[in-house]
Protein backbone atom coordinates (compact mmCIF):
# COMPACT_ATOMS: atom_id res chain seq x y z
CA UNK A 1 0.00 0.00 0.00
CA UNK A 2 1.35 3.41 -0.95
CA UNK A 3 1.85 5.63 2.09
CA UNK A 4 2.41 9.39 2.13
CA UNK A 5 5.84 9.77 3.75
CA UNK A 6 5.03 12.71 6.05
CA UNK A 7 1.95 11.48 7.88
CA UNK A 8 2.07 7.73 7.48
CA UNK A 9 -1.58 7.77 6.32
CA UNK A 10 -2.62 5.83 3.21
CA UNK A 11 -2.54 7.96 0.03
CA UNK A 12 -5.83 9.38 -1.19
CA UNK A 13 -5.84 6.94 -4.11
CA UNK A 14 -5.63 4.03 -1.68
CA UNK A 15 -8.33 5.55 0.50
CA UNK A 16 -10.62 5.75 -2.51
CA UNK A 17 -9.93 2.16 -3.45
CA UNK A 18 -10.50 0.98 0.11
CA UNK A 19 -13.78 2.88 0.26
CA UNK A 20 -15.01 1.32 -2.97
CA UNK A 21 -14.03 -2.16 -1.73
CA UNK A 22 -16.03 -1.44 1.46
CA UNK A 23 -18.95 -0.29 -0.71
CA UNK A 24 -18.93 -3.55 -2.68
CA UNK A 25 -18.80 -5.53 0.57
CA UNK A 26 -21.62 -3.55 2.20
CA UNK A 27 -23.88 -3.89 -0.83
CA UNK A 28 -23.21 -7.63 -1.00
CA UNK A 29 -23.99 -8.04 2.70
CA UNK A 30 -26.80 -5.59 3.33
CA UNK A 31 -28.07 -4.69 -0.12
CA UNK A 32 -31.39 -5.75 -1.60
CA UNK A 33 -31.85 -7.32 -5.04
CA UNK A 34 -32.70 -4.88 -7.85
CA UNK A 35 -35.72 -7.03 -8.75
CA UNK A 36 -38.31 -6.56 -7.34
CA UNK A 37 -37.43 -3.73 -4.91
CA UNK A 38 -35.73 -1.01 -6.98
CA UNK A 39 -37.44 -2.15 -10.17
CA UNK A 40 -40.86 -1.53 -8.62
CA UNK A 41 -40.04 2.13 -8.02
CA UNK A 42 -38.46 2.47 -11.47
CA UNK A 43 -41.65 1.06 -13.01
CA UNK A 44 -43.91 3.45 -11.08
CA UNK A 45 -41.74 6.41 -12.13
CA UNK A 46 -41.70 5.27 -15.77
CA UNK A 47 -45.49 5.04 -15.81
CA UNK A 48 -45.66 8.60 -14.46
CA UNK A 49 -43.31 9.74 -17.25
CA UNK A 50 -45.37 8.09 -19.99
CA UNK A 51 -48.59 9.53 -18.52
CA UNK A 52 -47.10 13.04 -18.48
CA UNK A 53 -46.01 12.69 -22.13
CA UNK A 54 -49.47 11.46 -23.19
CA UNK A 55 -51.04 14.25 -21.12
CA UNK A 56 -48.95 16.93 -22.84
CA UNK A 57 -49.81 15.48 -26.26
CA UNK A 58 -53.54 15.57 -25.42
CA UNK A 59 -53.40 19.14 -24.05
CA UNK A 60 -51.47 20.24 -27.15
CA UNK A 61 -54.00 18.70 -29.51
CA UNK A 62 -57.07 19.65 -27.54
CA UNK A 63 -56.27 23.33 -26.93
CA UNK A 64 -54.77 23.99 -30.37
CA UNK A 65 -57.16 22.09 -32.61
CA UNK A 66 -60.51 21.94 -30.83
CA UNK A 67 -61.56 25.64 -30.90
CA UNK A 68 -61.30 26.16 -34.68
CA UNK A 69 -60.47 22.70 -36.04
CA UNK A 70 -57.15 24.07 -37.24
CA UNK A 71 -53.63 23.04 -36.26
CA UNK A 72 -52.52 26.66 -36.81
CA UNK A 73 -54.41 27.88 -33.74
CA UNK A 74 -52.28 28.90 -30.78
CA UNK A 75 -53.26 26.59 -27.91
CA UNK A 76 -51.78 26.45 -24.40
CA UNK A 77 -48.70 24.66 -25.73
CA UNK A 78 -48.49 26.50 -29.05
CA UNK A 79 -49.87 25.67 -32.51
CA UNK A 80 -49.51 22.16 -33.95
CA UNK A 81 -47.75 23.67 -36.94
CA UNK A 82 -47.19 27.19 -38.29
CA UNK A 83 -47.48 28.31 -41.94
CA UNK A 84 -45.45 26.28 -44.45
CA UNK A 85 -41.78 27.23 -44.71
CA UNK A 86 -41.27 30.13 -47.12
CA UNK A 87 -37.69 31.26 -47.75
CA UNK A 88 -39.13 34.38 -49.45
CA UNK A 89 -40.80 35.85 -46.35
CA UNK A 90 -38.62 38.05 -44.24
CA UNK A 91 -40.87 39.10 -41.38
CA UNK A 92 -40.70 35.87 -39.38
CA UNK A 93 -39.12 36.02 -35.94
CA UNK A 94 -36.80 33.03 -35.51
CA UNK A 95 -37.26 31.14 -32.27
CA UNK A 96 -35.74 27.82 -31.17
CA UNK A 97 -37.42 25.19 -29.00
CA UNK A 98 -37.68 26.25 -25.33
CA UNK A 99 -34.72 24.25 -24.08
CA UNK A 100 -32.42 26.32 -26.29
CA UNK A 101 -33.69 29.63 -24.86
CA UNK A 102 -30.78 29.89 -22.44
CA UNK A 103 -28.32 29.72 -25.36
CA UNK A 104 -30.57 31.99 -27.43
CA UNK A 105 -30.70 34.67 -24.76
CA UNK A 106 -26.95 34.49 -24.23
CA UNK A 107 -26.70 36.04 -27.71
CA UNK A 108 -28.45 39.19 -26.55
CA UNK A 109 -25.81 39.74 -23.90
CA UNK A 110 -22.88 39.74 -26.31
CA UNK A 111 -22.69 42.32 -29.07
CA UNK A 112 -21.65 42.11 -32.69
CA UNK A 113 -18.92 42.03 -33.83
CA UNK A 114 -16.40 42.14 -30.96
CA UNK A 115 -17.85 39.56 -28.59
CA UNK A 116 -20.68 37.75 -30.41
CA UNK A 117 -18.35 34.80 -30.84
CA UNK A 118 -18.36 34.46 -27.03
CA UNK A 119 -22.14 34.08 -26.99
CA UNK A 120 -22.43 31.67 -29.92
CA UNK A 121 -19.48 29.38 -29.26
CA UNK A 122 -17.20 30.68 -26.50
CA UNK A 123 -19.34 30.52 -23.35
CA UNK A 124 -21.23 27.31 -24.31
CA UNK A 125 -17.94 25.54 -25.10
CA UNK A 126 -16.32 26.62 -21.83
CA UNK A 127 -19.45 25.55 -19.90
CA UNK A 128 -19.44 22.15 -21.62
CA UNK A 129 -15.76 21.54 -20.89
CA UNK A 130 -16.27 22.55 -17.23
CA UNK A 131 -19.25 20.16 -17.04
CA UNK A 132 -17.37 17.24 -18.60
CA UNK A 133 -14.41 17.81 -16.29
CA UNK A 134 -16.38 17.96 -12.99
CA UNK A 135 -15.00 14.60 -11.69
CA UNK A 136 -11.46 15.75 -12.47
CA UNK A 137 -11.37 18.97 -10.45
CA UNK A 138 -13.69 17.79 -7.66
CA UNK A 139 -11.37 15.10 -6.37
CA UNK A 140 -12.36 14.79 -2.71
CA UNK A 141 -14.11 11.67 -1.45
CA UNK A 142 -16.64 13.76 0.50
CA UNK A 143 -20.23 13.33 -0.77
CA UNK A 144 -22.32 15.02 1.96
CA UNK A 145 -23.76 18.33 0.72
CA UNK A 146 -22.99 20.40 3.82
CA UNK A 147 -19.36 19.40 3.50
CA UNK A 148 -19.18 20.48 -0.17
CA UNK A 149 -19.95 24.24 0.03
CA UNK A 150 -18.19 25.13 -3.23
CA UNK A 151 -20.05 22.44 -5.18
CA UNK A 152 -23.41 23.50 -3.69
CA UNK A 153 -22.87 27.22 -4.33
CA UNK A 154 -21.62 26.46 -7.86
CA UNK A 155 -24.66 24.28 -8.60
CA UNK A 156 -27.09 26.89 -7.26
CA UNK A 157 -25.46 29.63 -9.38
CA UNK A 158 -25.58 27.48 -12.52
CA UNK A 159 -29.24 26.55 -11.99
CA UNK A 160 -30.21 30.17 -11.23
CA UNK A 161 -28.42 31.59 -14.27
CA UNK A 162 -29.82 28.93 -16.62
CA UNK A 163 -33.32 29.47 -15.22
CA UNK A 164 -32.96 33.25 -15.62
CA UNK A 165 -31.67 32.98 -19.19
CA UNK A 166 -34.47 30.53 -20.10
CA UNK A 167 -37.09 32.82 -18.57
CA UNK A 168 -35.66 35.92 -20.28
CA UNK A 169 -35.53 34.04 -23.58
CA UNK A 170 -39.15 32.92 -23.15
CA UNK A 171 -40.43 36.41 -22.38
CA UNK A 172 -38.17 38.31 -24.82
CA UNK A 173 -40.26 40.87 -26.66
CA UNK A 174 -40.77 40.41 -30.34
CA UNK A 175 -41.09 43.39 -32.64
CA UNK A 176 -44.27 42.96 -34.67
CA UNK A 177 -44.17 44.46 -38.17
CA UNK A 178 -47.57 46.13 -37.68
CA UNK A 179 -46.34 47.97 -34.59
CA UNK A 180 -42.94 48.88 -35.96
CA UNK A 181 -44.32 50.49 -39.13
CA UNK A 182 -46.30 52.95 -36.97
CA UNK A 183 -42.94 54.34 -35.84
CA UNK A 184 -41.69 55.18 -39.34
CA UNK A 185 -43.02 58.82 -39.35
CA UNK A 186 -41.23 59.32 -36.04
CA UNK A 187 -37.98 58.01 -37.56
CA UNK A 188 -38.31 60.37 -40.53
CA UNK A 189 -38.67 63.32 -38.16
CA UNK A 190 -36.03 62.31 -35.62
CA UNK A 191 -33.37 61.37 -38.14
CA UNK A 192 -34.40 63.97 -40.78
CA UNK A 193 -34.59 61.20 -43.39
CA UNK A 194 -34.74 62.43 -47.03
CA UNK A 195 -37.84 61.32 -49.04
CA UNK A 196 -35.84 58.76 -51.03
CA UNK A 197 -35.09 56.90 -47.76
CA UNK A 198 -38.76 56.53 -46.72
CA UNK A 199 -39.67 53.44 -48.84
CA UNK A 200 -36.60 51.74 -47.37
CA UNK A 201 -37.65 52.71 -43.84
CA UNK A 202 -41.08 51.11 -44.38
CA UNK A 203 -39.44 48.00 -45.79
CA UNK A 204 -37.04 47.91 -42.83
CA UNK A 205 -40.02 47.98 -40.46
CA UNK A 206 -41.88 45.06 -42.07
CA UNK A 207 -39.10 42.86 -43.46
CA UNK A 208 -38.14 41.35 -40.10
CA UNK A 209 -34.97 43.44 -39.58
CA UNK A 210 -36.21 44.50 -36.12
CA UNK A 211 -36.37 40.86 -35.01
CA UNK A 212 -32.63 41.18 -34.38
CA UNK A 213 -31.66 44.85 -34.86
CA UNK A 214 -32.81 47.89 -32.90
CA UNK A 215 -33.53 51.32 -34.43
CA UNK A 216 -34.18 54.34 -32.20
CA UNK A 217 -35.08 51.97 -29.38
CA UNK A 218 -37.56 49.91 -31.44
CA UNK A 219 -36.99 46.21 -32.11
CA UNK A 220 -35.20 43.57 -30.08
CA UNK A 221 -31.48 43.12 -30.03
CA UNK A 222 -30.91 39.45 -30.87
CA UNK A 223 -28.03 37.23 -31.90
CA UNK A 224 -25.61 40.07 -31.19
CA UNK A 225 -26.98 42.18 -34.04
CA UNK A 226 -25.89 45.86 -33.82
CA UNK A 227 -28.12 48.91 -33.33
CA UNK A 228 -28.67 50.60 -36.70
CA UNK A 229 -29.80 54.05 -35.52
CA UNK A 230 -26.66 55.71 -36.89
CA UNK A 231 -25.32 53.08 -39.27
CA UNK A 232 -25.13 55.77 -42.00
CA UNK A 233 -22.36 57.62 -40.17
CA UNK A 234 -20.00 54.80 -41.09
CA UNK A 235 -20.44 55.77 -44.78
CA UNK A 236 -20.22 52.21 -46.00
CA UNK A 237 -21.83 53.11 -49.32
CA UNK A 238 -25.00 51.94 -51.13
CA UNK A 239 -23.07 49.32 -53.03
CA UNK A 240 -21.66 47.74 -49.88
CA UNK A 241 -25.07 47.75 -48.15
CA UNK A 242 -26.69 45.92 -51.08
CA UNK A 243 -23.90 43.35 -51.26
CA UNK A 244 -24.11 42.86 -47.47
CA UNK A 245 -27.89 42.37 -47.50
CA UNK A 246 -27.59 39.84 -50.32
CA UNK A 247 -25.04 37.72 -48.50
CA UNK A 248 -23.95 39.01 -45.06
CA UNK A 249 -21.41 36.24 -44.43
CA UNK A 250 -19.69 36.90 -47.79
CA UNK A 251 -18.87 40.47 -46.71
CA UNK A 252 -18.58 39.84 -42.97
CA UNK A 253 -17.16 36.35 -42.54
CA UNK A 254 -18.97 34.44 -39.79
CA UNK A 255 -21.99 36.79 -39.65
CA UNK A 256 -25.07 34.89 -38.41
CA UNK A 257 -27.45 37.21 -40.33
CA UNK A 258 -29.68 35.44 -42.90
CA UNK A 259 -29.41 36.36 -46.60
CA UNK A 260 -32.01 38.78 -47.91
CA UNK A 261 -31.29 38.35 -51.63
CA UNK A 262 -34.91 37.22 -52.14
CA UNK A 263 -36.09 40.84 -51.67
CA UNK A 264 -34.82 41.70 -55.16
CA UNK A 265 -32.46 44.43 -56.36
CA UNK A 266 -34.99 47.27 -56.31
CA UNK A 267 -36.05 46.77 -52.71
CA UNK A 268 -32.51 46.04 -51.55
CA UNK A 269 -31.51 49.37 -53.06
CA UNK A 270 -34.32 51.12 -51.14
CA UNK A 271 -33.15 49.50 -47.90
CA UNK A 272 -29.57 50.57 -48.60
CA UNK A 273 -30.74 54.18 -49.21
CA UNK A 274 -32.49 54.15 -45.83
CA UNK A 275 -29.50 52.68 -43.97
CA UNK A 276 -27.06 55.14 -45.53
CA UNK A 277 -29.40 58.05 -44.66
CA UNK A 278 -29.61 56.98 -41.01
CA UNK A 279 -27.13 59.33 -39.35
CA UNK A 280 -28.51 59.11 -35.84
CA UNK A 281 -30.81 61.52 -33.98
CA UNK A 282 -30.47 64.98 -35.52
CA UNK B 1 -36.56 -34.88 -8.86
CA UNK B 2 -39.74 -36.82 -9.28
CA UNK B 3 -37.72 -39.93 -10.26
CA UNK B 4 -36.54 -40.45 -6.66
CA UNK B 5 -40.05 -41.12 -5.32
CA UNK B 6 -40.76 -44.85 -4.90
CA UNK B 7 -44.38 -44.88 -5.96
CA UNK B 8 -45.39 -44.35 -9.54
CA UNK B 9 -45.66 -40.59 -10.33
CA UNK B 10 -49.21 -39.38 -10.69
CA UNK B 11 -50.44 -37.90 -13.91
CA UNK B 12 -50.31 -34.40 -12.44
CA UNK B 13 -46.70 -34.90 -11.44
CA UNK B 14 -45.74 -36.10 -14.88
CA UNK B 15 -47.49 -33.14 -16.46
CA UNK B 16 -45.73 -30.72 -14.12
CA UNK B 17 -42.36 -32.23 -14.94
CA UNK B 18 -43.02 -31.98 -18.66
CA UNK B 19 -44.10 -28.36 -18.30
CA UNK B 20 -40.88 -27.55 -16.49
CA UNK B 21 -38.84 -29.27 -19.15
CA UNK B 22 -40.68 -27.39 -21.89
CA UNK B 23 -39.83 -24.10 -20.20
CA UNK B 24 -36.30 -24.97 -19.18
CA UNK B 25 -35.21 -26.56 -22.40
CA UNK B 26 -35.24 -23.40 -24.55
CA UNK B 27 -33.79 -21.33 -21.71
CA UNK B 28 -30.97 -23.83 -21.23
CA UNK B 29 -30.47 -23.94 -24.98
CA UNK B 30 -30.03 -20.15 -25.16
CA UNK B 31 -27.91 -20.05 -21.99
CA UNK B 32 -25.56 -22.76 -23.25
CA UNK B 33 -25.00 -20.91 -26.52
CA UNK B 34 -24.90 -17.28 -25.30
CA UNK B 35 -24.84 -16.91 -21.51
CA UNK B 36 -27.68 -14.38 -21.93
CA UNK B 37 -29.99 -15.97 -19.35
CA UNK B 38 -27.27 -15.77 -16.73
CA UNK B 39 -26.61 -12.16 -17.77
CA UNK B 40 -30.25 -11.17 -17.36
CA UNK B 41 -30.42 -13.04 -14.04
CA UNK B 42 -27.33 -11.14 -12.87
CA UNK B 43 -28.90 -7.83 -13.98
CA UNK B 44 -32.20 -8.50 -12.18
CA UNK B 45 -30.90 -10.01 -8.95
CA UNK B 46 -27.75 -7.93 -8.45
CA UNK B 47 -27.71 -6.16 -5.10
CA UNK B 48 -28.30 -2.43 -4.77
CA UNK B 49 -27.81 -0.47 -1.50
CA UNK B 50 -30.84 -0.91 0.73
CA UNK B 51 -31.22 2.86 1.18
CA UNK B 52 -31.71 3.82 -2.48
CA UNK B 53 -34.22 6.55 -2.90
CA UNK B 54 -36.97 7.84 -5.23
CA UNK B 55 -34.53 10.34 -6.76
CA UNK B 56 -32.58 7.37 -8.07
CA UNK B 57 -35.43 6.41 -10.39
CA UNK B 58 -34.68 9.44 -12.60
CA UNK B 59 -32.15 7.52 -14.69
CA UNK B 60 -34.58 4.78 -15.65
CA UNK B 61 -37.27 7.42 -16.17
CA UNK B 62 -34.96 9.12 -18.69
CA UNK B 63 -34.46 5.78 -20.43
CA UNK B 64 -38.25 5.36 -20.61
CA UNK B 65 -38.60 8.82 -22.18
CA UNK B 66 -35.94 7.87 -24.74
CA UNK B 67 -37.77 4.62 -25.56
CA UNK B 68 -40.98 6.62 -26.09
CA UNK B 69 -39.03 8.78 -28.58
CA UNK B 70 -37.72 5.67 -30.37
CA UNK B 71 -41.14 4.02 -30.70
CA UNK B 72 -43.07 7.18 -31.70
CA UNK B 73 -40.20 8.17 -34.00
CA UNK B 74 -40.35 4.85 -35.86
CA UNK B 75 -44.10 5.27 -36.36
CA UNK B 76 -43.71 8.89 -37.55
CA UNK B 77 -41.03 7.80 -40.03
CA UNK B 78 -43.62 5.53 -41.68
CA UNK B 79 -45.74 8.57 -42.64
CA UNK B 80 -43.23 11.42 -42.89
CA UNK B 81 -41.79 12.46 -46.27
CA UNK B 82 -38.46 14.31 -46.05
CA UNK B 83 -38.69 16.56 -49.12
CA UNK B 84 -39.43 20.31 -49.11
CA UNK B 85 -42.48 19.66 -51.32
CA UNK B 86 -44.05 16.95 -49.18
CA UNK B 87 -42.77 17.42 -45.61
CA UNK B 88 -45.31 20.03 -44.48
CA UNK B 89 -48.21 18.12 -46.08
CA UNK B 90 -47.16 14.85 -44.47
CA UNK B 91 -47.00 16.55 -41.05
CA UNK B 92 -50.50 17.92 -41.61
CA UNK B 93 -51.63 14.45 -42.68
CA UNK B 94 -50.14 12.84 -39.56
CA UNK B 95 -51.66 15.50 -37.31
CA UNK B 96 -55.11 15.75 -38.88
CA UNK B 97 -55.85 12.53 -40.82
CA UNK B 98 -53.93 9.45 -39.65
CA UNK B 99 -55.71 7.55 -36.85
CA UNK B 100 -54.12 8.68 -33.55
CA UNK B 101 -51.41 10.36 -35.60
CA UNK B 102 -51.85 13.51 -33.48
CA UNK B 103 -51.13 11.44 -30.36
CA UNK B 104 -47.97 9.86 -31.78
CA UNK B 105 -46.67 13.21 -33.04
CA UNK B 106 -47.67 14.96 -29.82
CA UNK B 107 -45.91 12.32 -27.74
CA UNK B 108 -42.79 12.69 -29.91
CA UNK B 109 -42.90 16.50 -29.78
CA UNK B 110 -43.41 16.74 -26.02
CA UNK B 111 -41.52 13.56 -25.16
CA UNK B 112 -38.44 15.42 -26.44
CA UNK B 113 -38.94 18.13 -23.81
CA UNK B 114 -39.57 15.54 -21.09
CA UNK B 115 -36.43 13.64 -22.16
CA UNK B 116 -34.31 16.80 -21.94
CA UNK B 117 -35.80 17.81 -18.55
CA UNK B 118 -35.24 14.31 -17.14
CA UNK B 119 -31.63 14.28 -18.36
CA UNK B 120 -31.00 17.54 -16.50
CA UNK B 121 -32.79 16.30 -13.35
CA UNK B 122 -30.88 13.01 -13.44
CA UNK B 123 -27.63 14.93 -13.83
CA UNK B 124 -28.60 17.18 -10.91
CA UNK B 125 -29.29 14.11 -8.74
CA UNK B 126 -25.90 12.59 -9.62
CA UNK B 127 -24.23 15.91 -8.81
CA UNK B 128 -25.99 16.32 -5.44
CA UNK B 129 -25.17 12.73 -4.46
CA UNK B 130 -21.53 13.19 -5.47
CA UNK B 131 -22.09 10.02 -7.49
CA UNK B 132 -19.65 11.12 -10.22
CA UNK B 133 -16.68 10.60 -7.90
CA UNK B 134 -14.24 7.69 -8.01
CA UNK B 135 -14.72 5.20 -9.63
CA UNK B 136 -17.65 6.61 -11.66
CA UNK B 137 -15.89 9.51 -13.46
CA UNK B 138 -16.15 7.85 -16.87
CA UNK B 139 -19.90 7.36 -16.50
CA UNK B 140 -20.35 11.10 -15.81
CA UNK B 141 -18.58 11.85 -19.09
CA UNK B 142 -20.75 9.35 -20.98
CA UNK B 143 -23.82 10.96 -19.41
CA UNK B 144 -22.81 14.49 -20.47
CA UNK B 145 -22.21 13.19 -24.02
CA UNK B 146 -25.75 11.72 -24.04
CA UNK B 147 -27.06 15.14 -22.92
CA UNK B 148 -25.24 16.86 -25.80
CA UNK B 149 -26.53 14.27 -28.28
CA UNK B 150 -30.05 14.77 -26.89
CA UNK B 151 -29.83 18.52 -27.53
CA UNK B 152 -28.59 17.78 -31.06
CA UNK B 153 -31.67 15.59 -31.58
CA UNK B 154 -33.76 18.59 -30.57
CA UNK B 155 -31.97 20.86 -33.05
CA UNK B 156 -32.18 18.45 -36.02
CA UNK B 157 -35.77 17.39 -35.28
CA UNK B 158 -37.01 20.99 -35.11
CA UNK B 159 -36.54 21.48 -38.89
CA UNK B 160 -38.49 18.41 -39.99
CA UNK B 161 -42.08 19.85 -39.92
CA UNK B 162 -40.80 22.36 -42.54
CA UNK B 163 -43.03 25.15 -41.30
CA UNK B 164 -42.00 28.77 -40.74
CA UNK B 165 -40.90 28.20 -37.12
CA UNK B 166 -38.80 25.24 -38.19
CA UNK B 167 -37.26 26.93 -41.20
CA UNK B 168 -36.25 30.25 -39.65
CA UNK B 169 -34.99 28.77 -36.38
CA UNK B 170 -32.76 26.49 -38.44
CA UNK B 171 -31.54 29.33 -40.70
CA UNK B 172 -30.34 31.20 -37.62
CA UNK B 173 -29.15 28.05 -35.83
CA UNK B 174 -26.94 27.05 -38.75
CA UNK B 175 -25.60 30.61 -39.08
CA UNK B 176 -24.73 30.57 -35.38
CA UNK B 177 -22.75 27.36 -35.84
CA UNK B 178 -20.97 29.20 -38.62
CA UNK B 179 -19.53 31.78 -36.23
CA UNK B 180 -17.20 29.21 -34.64
CA UNK B 181 -13.55 29.86 -35.48
CA UNK B 182 -11.90 27.63 -38.11
CA UNK B 183 -14.47 24.80 -38.10
CA UNK B 184 -17.50 27.15 -38.15
CA UNK B 185 -17.93 27.86 -41.88
CA UNK B 186 -17.19 24.23 -42.68
CA UNK B 187 -19.74 23.06 -40.10
CA UNK B 188 -22.43 25.41 -41.43
CA UNK B 189 -21.73 24.23 -44.98
CA UNK B 190 -21.94 20.59 -43.86
CA UNK B 191 -25.26 21.11 -42.04
CA UNK B 192 -26.81 22.93 -45.01
CA UNK B 193 -25.47 20.52 -47.60
CA UNK B 194 -24.91 23.47 -49.92
CA UNK B 195 -25.19 27.24 -50.05
CA UNK B 196 -28.91 27.46 -49.24
CA UNK B 197 -31.25 25.59 -46.91
CA UNK B 198 -33.24 23.26 -49.13
CA UNK B 199 -33.89 19.64 -50.05
CA UNK B 200 -30.36 18.53 -49.19
CA UNK B 201 -30.54 20.20 -45.76
CA UNK B 202 -33.82 18.47 -44.98
CA UNK B 203 -32.63 14.95 -45.90
CA UNK B 204 -29.37 15.61 -44.09
CA UNK B 205 -31.18 16.64 -40.90
CA UNK B 206 -33.58 13.69 -41.27
CA UNK B 207 -30.70 11.24 -41.60
CA UNK B 208 -28.86 12.70 -38.61
CA UNK B 209 -32.06 12.88 -36.57
CA UNK B 210 -33.14 9.28 -37.07
CA UNK B 211 -29.95 7.34 -37.85
CA UNK B 212 -26.69 8.98 -36.82
CA UNK B 213 -27.53 10.63 -33.48
CA UNK B 214 -29.99 8.00 -32.16
CA UNK B 215 -27.44 5.32 -33.04
CA UNK B 216 -24.81 7.18 -31.05
CA UNK B 217 -27.24 7.67 -28.14
CA UNK B 218 -28.14 3.96 -28.07
CA UNK B 219 -24.43 3.05 -28.00
CA UNK B 220 -23.73 5.57 -25.23
CA UNK B 221 -26.75 4.41 -23.17
CA UNK B 222 -25.52 0.81 -23.44
CA UNK B 223 -22.11 1.87 -22.14
CA UNK B 224 -23.78 4.00 -19.44
CA UNK B 225 -25.86 1.04 -18.18
CA UNK B 226 -22.91 -1.36 -18.37
CA UNK B 227 -20.97 0.99 -16.10
CA UNK B 228 -23.93 1.40 -13.71
CA UNK B 229 -24.23 -2.38 -13.37
CA UNK B 230 -20.47 -2.90 -13.07
CA UNK B 231 -19.86 -0.13 -10.52
CA UNK B 232 -23.14 -0.24 -8.64
CA UNK B 233 -25.58 2.42 -7.44
CA UNK B 234 -24.46 4.92 -4.78
CA UNK B 235 -26.20 5.32 -1.43
CA UNK B 236 -27.60 8.77 -0.62
CA UNK B 237 -24.71 10.69 0.98
CA UNK B 238 -26.76 11.59 4.09
CA UNK B 239 -27.75 7.98 4.74
CA UNK B 240 -26.69 6.67 8.17
CA UNK B 241 -26.07 3.28 6.61
CA UNK B 242 -24.50 4.44 3.33
CA UNK B 243 -22.70 1.58 1.65
CA UNK B 244 -18.93 2.10 1.79
CA UNK B 245 -18.78 4.57 4.68
CA UNK B 246 -16.19 4.17 7.44
CA UNK B 247 -16.98 1.24 9.75
CA UNK B 248 -17.08 3.25 13.01
CA UNK B 249 -19.81 5.49 11.66
CA UNK B 250 -21.83 2.61 10.25
CA UNK B 251 -22.55 1.11 13.69
CA UNK B 252 -24.85 4.02 14.58
CA UNK B 253 -28.18 2.46 15.39
CA UNK B 254 -31.60 3.77 14.52
CA UNK B 255 -31.53 2.65 10.89
CA UNK B 256 -34.38 3.98 8.79
CA UNK B 257 -35.72 1.47 6.27
CA UNK B 258 -34.92 2.61 2.74
CA UNK B 259 -37.13 2.16 -0.27
CA UNK B 260 -35.70 -1.15 -1.37
CA UNK B 261 -35.42 -2.53 2.14
CA UNK B 262 -38.51 -4.47 3.17
CA UNK B 263 -39.49 -3.44 6.68
CA UNK B 264 -39.83 -6.99 7.98
CA UNK B 265 -36.30 -8.04 7.11
CA UNK B 266 -34.79 -4.65 7.87
CA UNK B 267 -32.20 -5.60 10.50
CA UNK B 268 -31.27 -9.04 9.20
CA UNK B 269 -27.65 -8.47 8.20
CA UNK B 270 -26.70 -5.86 10.76
CA UNK B 271 -25.06 -7.98 13.42
CA UNK B 272 -22.10 -8.67 11.18
CA UNK B 273 -21.09 -4.99 10.99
Amino acid sequence: MAVTPATGKPSSRDQKRAQFARYKEDVKERGKPFYPYAMFHDTVMSLVVVSVIVGLAVIWKWTAWAPHHSGLHQGILGPEYTEPADPGTTNFVPRPDWYFYFLFYLLRIFKWPESVFLGTVGVPTIALVLLLAVPFYDLRRERRLLHRPVAVVGAVLVVLSMATLTWKGATASEALASEVIADVPHWVKAEKLPPKAVPGAKLFAVAGCTACHTYLGVGSSNLGAPDLTSIGTRNLGIDFQVRHLKCPSCVNPGSPMPKFASLGDKRLNELAQFLEASKGKQ
Amino acid sequence: MAVTTRRKPTRAEIRKERMQMAINYPLDWVEERSGLVGGIRYFLFRKVPSDTNWMQTLGSATLTAFLVQVITGVILAMYYKPTPGDAYGSIQNITDQVTLGWLVRGMHRWGASVFIILMFLHMGRVFLFGAYKYPRELNWIVGVLILVMGMMEGFTGYLLPWDQTAYWATVVGINLNGTAPIAGPWLAQFLRGGQEIGADTLTRFYSMHMLLIPGAIIGLITLHLYLVIRLGVTSPPWSKEAAGMERAAATNGNLRPGLTRPATRGSAGRDSD
